[in-house]
């Protein structure tokens, strides 16, 4: 990719942001909706930054944040360095996060985020994304003990908030 | 790199209905084509797109009830409306356009449909089927229990290139 390119496309990005800084300025963070039907999590077994497949069903008896995103999209780098943030409030034996990325590779992660703490997984051609309630990134989900769909948020928002963190440690009881 | 950002910050158009803000930015043929190549477009594969008028819509529901909507129930002037996702995706698909960059362009376009919840906002791309010869305005449809409501985008226009 050439300067020009890099800078074009920094550009596109940045003509994204402007709304995202405006809106948030001001507000009060927002939490996470519960699903009136709880119906059970679909499945979602996807190659980890090693290669190595995570199966959902493996984290049963936690209560799991899965959250679908990519690197091109602003709001979800926005967010991203909170799902670090709320992983550390609780325990590992209880709580764990699963950021499923979107069409691109792990170099294209990796030079954004690195190794992060919880595993990032790799739907390469959508198609676990298909099979999941969301339809624009990014959009989250909080899987509770038994298995089960029990929070959504579709936009970014910081995880670490209290109102979130609120709502997990009400799962995890 | 702040200062184009702030620039173009003036080009947002904002209204709201209650509780529900609708925004939209007007992209210009290179920043979307830049975007695209750097997802996988050949700039003649992306050509099509980038040159018509393409608008970032932010929809944030900052009320207390659900809502619904579909970007089909959006209209712009004179039978200008935006060009659904699955044209596009038809077009890539016959063009031979590398699945990785269709599922980039579908995943950053504006959702064709959403249910939102309280607090719930999305953002994302969208093109017109043709470009408006001036200033234009978009009358955006959604629904909540309170029955059906609408929010005007005006005045509106393309990014100059």
């Amino acid at each position: 990719m050439t300067e020009r390119r890099r800078f074009l496309a920094a550009l596109a990005l940045l003509a994204l942001a402007p709304p995202i800084r405006a809106q948030h300025a001001g507000t009060s963070p927002a939490g996470m909706s519960p699903l009136p039907t709880v119906p059970p999590a679909p499945t979602l077994r996807l190659p980890d930054m090693d290669g190595k497949l995570v199966d959902l069903a493996a984290y049963r008896g936690k209560v799991v944040l899965v959250n679908f995103w990519a690197t091109w999209c602003p709001p979800c780098r926005k967010e991203f360095p909170s799902l670090a943030r709320v992983r550390k409030l609780f325990k590992p034996a209880d709580f764990e996060v699963l950021a499923v990325n979107v069409g691109e590779d792990p170099d294209t992660v990796f030079s954004f985020a690195g190794s992060p703490d919880f595993p990032v997984l790799f739907d390469r051609d959508s198609q676990a994304m298909e099979r999941w309630p969301v339809r624009g990134l990014p959009t989250t989900l909080v899987v509770d003990r038994q298995g089960r769909l029990a929070l959504r948020a579709v936009g970014g928002r910081e995880f670490d908030n209290p109102a979130i963190t609120a709502q997990l440690k009400t799962l995890l009881k | 790199m702040r200062l184009p950002a702030l620039s173009l910050l003036a080009l947002v158009t904002t209204a709201a209905q209650a509780q529900v803000t609708l925004s939209a930015t007007p992209l210009t043929r290179e920043q979307v084509s830049a975007f695209y190549i750097a997802r996988g477009f050949s700039a003649t594969a992306i050509a099509p797109y980038a040159q018509a008028c393409v608008l970032s819509f932010e929809f944030r529901n900052a009320g207390r009830s659900a809502l619904r909507y579909r970007l089909a129930d959006w209209q712009a002037e004179d039978g200008i409306r935006i060009r659904p996702i699955a044209e596009w995706d038809a077009a890539w698909q016959k063009d031979g356009i590398p699945h990785a960059a269709r599922i980039a362009f579908r995943w950053a376009q504006f959702p064709a449909q959403q249910e939102f919840e309280a607090g719930d906002w999305i953002m994302g791309m969208a093109a017109l089927s043709r470009r408006p010869s001036g200033q234009f305005r978009i009358l955006a449809r959604y629904h909540d229990d309170k029955g059906h409501h609408e929010i005007v985008l005006d005045p509106l226009s393309c990014a100059n290139d």
